[in-house]
């Protein structure tokens, strides 16, 4: 009798941790049993380990690499022109977009005094869902002087998607994050539109110190059905959101919320926010559009402040082909 | 009957807009949203008031109950948690400051108002710079030594929120003093929905997504107008 790999192999055999988020309540109504392929299975239970550090040459280098498919990370590429010294990273999932029952971890460690940037190959689309959800957990640990750049391309959610993530931010004090993400209203142009037409998506992120000190914790769970977006005050007319968080030194934060001036502007339909994090942990960048690239470029531009006041350099232009 | 009543006076007491913890000088970023021309009207301020009703709701409203609880069942740990976490989820420099300068006044009244030992403890952790002190921990604590129901706080909680609203509103967007009453009473009767769901929820699962209003707190944190603070 052929082995049955629809329902046998556990998520223990993959030797990842699980992913497991069924203590959420936003979840309750969306722990139902795929019908496909179960929960965890392999291919479906994505990992991700990168660790970056300084090799006896002082050469920022992607020293540690671990992964479970659909999660692929390609060699390290050196070809940011304003750093040509940082290692850059793209993460790729073979699997196309995230389906019912996903369950993803990444787990990103910055050694003492490396950097890096990290981003993704393409859009993150969270295909609709009838069953379960996709869920992502990510662990980023910068040590001692250590400088990540994490700008993501965005993600779309389709019609009933079901998505949910916690992100834990381990930083030490003289460690610089940039973290941003984008998140689209929904496949905008798809037949008659498919905007906020999701189930849920729920994001969590927190950070501490390495003794444990808590920094913030900030959670946004989009339901819909439970609270229209569209009510001012939330989305309004706008159909594109980004938040982006930067955790750095107190003088460095100061230095980057000084050159930042938020915004609405009426006519090109893009607005802009910052403010300060609770415990001098950083700043938060919020930025609301009609299109993906406007949005981008808000954040792409906050991203050429942040490494010219933390590291002195120049952000290059953007390749025309992202 | 004699009880209730006392309940009912000590919650119009601490609910009434002259009760000193300073409510009257927030506006929660509405005159730049004014200034932007995105409140005009009684409809788009209605729209506003809700927005900021459910952002309290989902953080101010778990920690005021949280800490209305555990002053009941004397657990003064579960209150420390509740302040400290809300203050981690408030992503707004000058909402924190706001909701630390009124939880330390209404704790100082508390404790000529009460004989509790649990609020002469959270003061001295104030000052100590052992809890940060919000307002919505100092209203469950309040609420709770003042023998005023959970329900009541939750009322308290939402109708001082609106209500702030709604009074700045009155100087800063063109609407009368009966919009801002015809939407308070409109209001009301989305505050038990609201309570059913809150209530449900423990202090690690406090939330929001008011992307607008955070970006209009932020022109107006960085900007020139200031009528109020916030």
């Amino acid at each position: 009798m052929a082995f049955d790999y629809q329902s046998h192999l556990t998520t223990s055999d993959t030797g990842v941790p699980p992913v497991d988020f069924s203590h959420c309540s936003e979840m309750a109504p969306y722990l139902d049993t795929p019908l496909a392929m179960y929960v965890g299975a392999p291919g479906k239970h994505g990992y991700l380990r990168l660790g970056f550090e300084i090799d006896p040459r002082g050469k920022s280098i992607l020293r540690d690499l671990d992964r479970r498919a659909p999660l692929i990370v390609q060699q390290a590429l050196y070809f940011d022109k304003g750093m040509p010294e940082m290692p850059c990273v793209y993460i790729l999932s073979s699997g196309g977009p995230n389906v019912e029952g996903d369950r993803y971890q990444q787990d990103i460690t910055m050694n003492k005094g490396s950097y890096a940037w990290i981003s993704t190959g393409a859009a993150t689309k969270l295909a609709e869902m009838t069953h379960n959800y996709s869920g992502l957990v990510q662990h980023i640990t910068l040590k001692e002087d250590s400088y990540l750049e994490f700008m993501p391309e965005p993600v779309y959610p389709c019609r009933h998607t079901r998505f949910i993530s916690d992100t834990t931010i381990t930083i030490d004090p003289t460690a610089s994050l940039f973290y941003s993400e984008i998140f689209m209203g929904g496949r905008k142009y798809y037949k008659e539109g498919e905007l906020f037409e999701f189930d849920i998506l729920s994001v969590c992120s927190h950070a501490e110190r390495p003794d444990g000190t808590p920094l913030f914790r900030e959670k946004f769970i989009i339901d819909p059905k439970e609270t229209n977006p569209r009510q001012l005050g939330i989305m309004g007319q706008y159909d594109v959101f980004s938040n982006v968080i930067v955790l750095a030194p107190k003088d460095k934060a100061d230095e980057i919320y000084a050159q930042t001036n938020p915004f609405i502007d009426r006519e090109n339909r893009v607005a802009c926010g910052i403010t300060h994090l609770p415990n001098d942990a950083g700043l938060l960048f919020k930025v609301l559009g009609m299109e993906p690239g406007p949005v981008k470029k808000i954040v792409r531009d906050f991203l050429a402040t942040f490494r010219k006041v933390v590291k002195g350099k120049e952000l290059p232009e953007e390749f025309p082909w992202r | 009957m004699a009880l209730n009543i006392t309940e009912i006076m000590r919650l119009l007491q601490f609910t009434d807009s002259t009760f000193p913890v300073g409510t009257f000088s927030f506006s929660n970023g509405l005159e730049t949203a004014g200034f932007e021309n995105m409140v005009k009207d009684k409809a788009t301020l209605h729209a506003f008031a809700k927005s900021q009703a459910l952002q309290a709701a989902y953080t101010d409203g778990i920690a005021a109950i949280a800490a209305h609880r555990a002053y009941l069942s004397g657990d003064y740990d579960a209150i420390v948690e509740a302040d400290r976490t809300l203050i981690l989820c408030k992503m707004n420099d000058e909402a924190r400051q706001m909701l630390k300068r009124m939880g330390k006044k209404l704790g100082e009244l508390g404790k000529k108002l009460f004989d509790s030992e649990i609020v002469d403890h959270w003061l001295e952790d104030i000052k100590n710079d052992r809890t940060p002190g919000t307002y919505p921990v100092a209203q469950g604590i309040a609420f709770a030594a003042a023998g005023i129901s959970e329900e009541d706080l939750f009322c308290s909680h939402q109708y001082g929120v609106v209500n702030m609203v709604l009074s700045a509103a009155l100087r800063c967007v063109r609407v009368s003093h009966y919009d801002t009453q015809e939407i308070l009473y409109d209001m009301s009767k989305d505050v038990p929905a609201l309570y059913d769901k809150v209530r449900k929820l423990k202090v690690g699962e406090m939330h929001a997504f008011f992307p607008e209003l955070d970006i209009l707190a932020s022109l107006h944190e960085k900007g020139n107008m200031r009528m109020f603070m916030n």
